[in-house]
């Protein structure tokens, strides 16, 4: 994995009289949220609810990612997955059944202990009430208890990624028996992370270290969550010492701030990626010379730097170079020439126009949008802008009423999901309508192959085919960007962007 | 109860109305088929449309207004929990306002033309015109950045912890409290010059009253009645949330509360905050109204 580059603030900056003072601030944040020891941070966003199986927003996960556990957990530094409540699993020779061994040593928040009935019901509350992560389970005949310490998963096809499936995020929390019937889950929480919900309102969470936890209590005595949506008041809160973490950093001020020890600033690729897909019902977007003239017309470098102001690393393939499934193909260099020739031999008029459906839900892409049409009409494509808010958006995407739309997939760490779901002709996420047989045979033999490294091989012809046929038009790879007060220990950024504060020291 | 029972019917209709599909919202991008219908049925929404209103209006008059799709919160606990934030807010604010609009307002009728006029006439244009985004968040960096006097945004009960309490609410009642003040310190000139110029008033000065009992007893009096019609108006913006200056200042109010509801299509939420608002403002009407019986005894009869 490609190191992290820490990054020092900078006094510098649009917003210079954030850190011009020089007089030293008094703590006016303190106060609430428990003992001194407590960890204040500022997210962006208040959680929309806390039931893990239901809920879908980051600014949740944020918070369960320390509340709960799941059987395997993403590596922090290459998100290959490894023991968490689960101590071991072993495939049967046919591999259509994983046994899994559980820790014994664990209990909930409540003191009650955790056993194979709390995996059972878990897992089969998310399939049994169609739950939002019920897709994750798409290849799971059944889900039983073998004896306390055992679970059995018995699946319809082999299922390599089974672990990135049931560990690669606190969607698919281990909940105690009954959980839903005992407790208000969306206000209410009873997991076996290393802390404890203490409570949650529209101005911030705050959870209390669990003595008990069995990986070791957190040295902190808690963490108490603020939302400060506003990037400016977080970074200002940071530098006066109300909070100590933030992930709601100014994106145009990262490159600025370098050189302030006032702040302690990191960035990561992380493994979100953006991109531009065509609508292949709307000629002349199904004709492969068209998008790959505009794959060609377009300055990737340029677009992440308008969107991210460089906080972003630009990529033609999905994923950053960390990954183990990153794969090394970059066909398209930027060239109008190229781009024009190939707009002629399609028999194109130009100007052509295209709408191009953007959403200020994500406000970075509205700018990215601007420059992407700049670079087209050098080409002599006309692109309309449509910016939507995101229900719109949405709306439109699934009604087919497009062009062409921008947007991103947020935390890929298997192909199975950011190739296969896209890519493959009737596939979930396919709304472009794209369809290549030979794309099929490779994302089917992928989603069955349990070899590591031969499942590596056929992922990597696939995406080397996806991208020559621009199904996706893939820009970028934004970076995951978090600061926080200087002397702090023990945290560590991810490319999966989950937060967790249990390592964490205080200064 | 007309009114409000036409508000109803036209919430309702509007808010379905706007365009998205609060389902899909919830799911983000990645679900199946049957996790969309699923939630389709819970949240009652495959329920035809009349029927959805009728259900909706019957929890509405025993006070339910029923469960958020996002939160599974009761909207009912949902905005009982933003509304001291905003009263608190509003109050504030209000109260800002008027310390700044009645005797800017009334010196600058008194001395019209003069320096302290023509002063008051460019804050008053300043106070609407400048964004309050760009207002709050230069106060954040001065006051909570490089002066380190006030926190930079958040907010504490009263009854927790006073000293926070005030400290937090500063800022945004300064902010919100000059938008309104500069609105009211038009009218407050405006209707002392009028009152001023009114006969009875030269009547009395002709009389050889005392200036000062001119003033407050004829001028006054007269002006105030504008005043309270127009401080109503502001008190019941504020009530209904300031969206922008409690994201900026991290202020739990129902303008963040409704903000996200239309962002998700938070129909149940949506629909109750609205209410809520319209409620506000027929409340503050009706109180208006009381109050110019109250100061000018001719509406009595």
């Amino acid at each position: 994995m490609r190191a992290t580059r820490p990054l020092a603030l900078a006094a510098a900056g649009a917003l210079t009289l954030t850190a011009c003072g020089g007089g030293d601030s008094v703590d006016t944040g303190g106060g609430d949220g428990g003992g001194d020891n407590t960890l204040v941070a500022a997210v962006s966003a208040q959680p929309d609810q806390l039931d893990p199986h239901v809920t879908t927003a980051y600014a949740s996960f944020q918070v369960l990612e320390n509340v709960y556990d799941t059987l395997v957990v993403p590596d922090p530094e290459d998100l290959t997955m490894q023991p968490s409540l689960a101590t071991e699993w072993e495939t049967s020779e046919d591999d259509l059944e994983w046994r899994f061994t559980l820790r014994d040593d664990v209990t909930f928040h409540d003191g009650s202990e955790f056993d194979s009935a709390d995996v059972v019901y878990s897992y089969n509350r998310i399939i049994d009430e169609e739950l939002s992560n019920s897709f994750r389970f798409q290849n799971v005949e059944s889900v039983e208890a073998d004896g306390p310490d055992t679970v059995v998963i018995r699946l319809t096809q082999p299922t390599p990624n089974l672990l990135e499936r049931i560990g690669s995020f606190k969607g698919m929390a281990i909940l105690p028996e009954n959980a839903a019937e005992d407790l208000d889950l969306t206000t209410e929480a009873n997991g076996t992370g290393p802390f404890q919900l203490e409570s949650s309102d529209a101005s911030s969470t705050v959870l209390t270290a669990y003595e008990d936890y069995w990986d070791g209590a957190p040295s902190i005595d808690g963490v108490e969550f603020r939302y400060i949506t506003e990037p400016a008041a977080a970074l200002t809160a940071l530098q006066n010492g109300e909070v100590q973490w933030t992930d709601n950093v100014p994106p145009q001020q990262i490159e600025s701030l370098d050189g302030d020890d006032s702040v302690e600033l990191e960035t990561t690729a992380s493994v979100d990626y953006w991109y531009m897909s065509m609508n292949y019902a709307r000629p002349p977007f199904d004709n492969r010379d068209v998008r790959r003239a505009i794959s060609f017309a377009i300055d990737r470098e340029e677009v992440a730097e308008a969107a991210w102001f460089g906080a972003a690393e630009a990529n033609q393939t999905a994923i950053p170079e960390d990954s183990f499934f990153y794969y090394d193909y970059a066909p398209f260099e930027r060239d109008p020439e190229q781009a024009r020739q190939l707009l002629a031999q399609a028999g194109v008029a130009t100007p052509l126009t295209m709408g191009l459906m953007v959403t200020d839900e994500y406000p970075e892409t509205v700018t990215a949008a601007q420059v992407i049409a700049s670079q087209l009409a050098e080409v002599g494509i006309t692109v309309e802008i449509e910016t939507l808010d995101f229900a719109t958006w949405l709306d439109r995407q699934g009604a087919g009423d497009y062009d062409a739309f921008y947007l991103g997939w947020l935390g890929n760490l298997d192909p199975a999901a950011f190739y296969q779901e896209q890519h493959q002709t009737d596939g979930p996420n396919n709304y472009q309508g794209y369809s290549n047989p030979q794309v099929d045979q490779l994302l089917l033999e992928g989603s069955t192959e349990t070899d590591d490294e031969a499942r590596k091989e056929i992922y990597d012809q696939a995406a080397q085919i996806i991208v020559d046929d621009v199904s996706y038009l893939y820009l970028y790879n934004p970076d995951v960007v978090q600061a926080w007060a200087p002397g702090l220990s023990g945290y560590q950024i991810r490319a999966d962007k989950a937060i967790n504060f249990e390592n964490v020291e205080l200064p | 109860m007309v009114v409000l029972a036409g508000v109803s019917v036209i919430v309702f209709a509007l808010v379905h109305l706007v365009p998205g599909d609060p389902v899909r919202l919830a799911l983000g991008t990645r679900f199946s088929q049957e996790t969309y219908d699923a939630l389709r049925e819970r949240s009652g929404l495959d329920q035809p449309l009349v029927q959805q209103f009728f259900s909706w209006l019957g929890g509405a008059l025993t006070g339910d207004l029923g469960v958020s799709f996002r939160s599974g919160d009761t909207v009912t606990s949902l905005i009982a929990e933003r509304l001291p934030a905003t009263l608190t807010l509003a109050f504030a604010s209000i109260l800002v306002a008027l310390a700044i609009a009645i005797p800017l307002g009334t010196i600058s009728a008194l001395r019209p033309r003069s320096l302290v006029d023509r002063f008051a006439t460019v804050i008053s244009q300043f106070g609407i015109s400048v964004p309050d985004f760009w207002v709050a968040i230069v106060l954040i960096l001065v006051f909570a950045g490089t002066l380190g006097w006030l926190p930079s945004g958040g907010y504490v009960p009263l009854s927790e912890d006073p000293l926070g309490w005030l400290q937090r609410l500063i800022m945004p009642a300064v902010v919100t409290g000059t938008v309104s003040g500069s609105v009211i310190t038009r009218f407050v000139r405006s209707s002392v010059l009028e009152a001023l110029g009114a006969d009875h008033v030269r009547t009395a000065q002709a009389k050889g009253l005392p200036a000062r009992q001119v003033f407050t007893w004829h001028v006054l009096r007269n002006a105030l009645l504008p005043l309270v019609t127009v401080t109503g108006v502001q008190l019941a913006y504020l009530l209904s949330g300031v969206v922008v200056v409690e994201i900026v200042f991290s202020w739990p109010g129902l303008g963040q509360l409704a903000l996200q509801s239309v962002q998700s299509r938070d129909y149940p939420v949506l629909q109750g905050a609205i209410l809520l608002f319209a409620v506000v403002f027929l409340v503050i009407n009706l109180i208006v109204d009381l109050l110019y019986t109250a100061i000018d005894p001719r509406i009595r009869r």
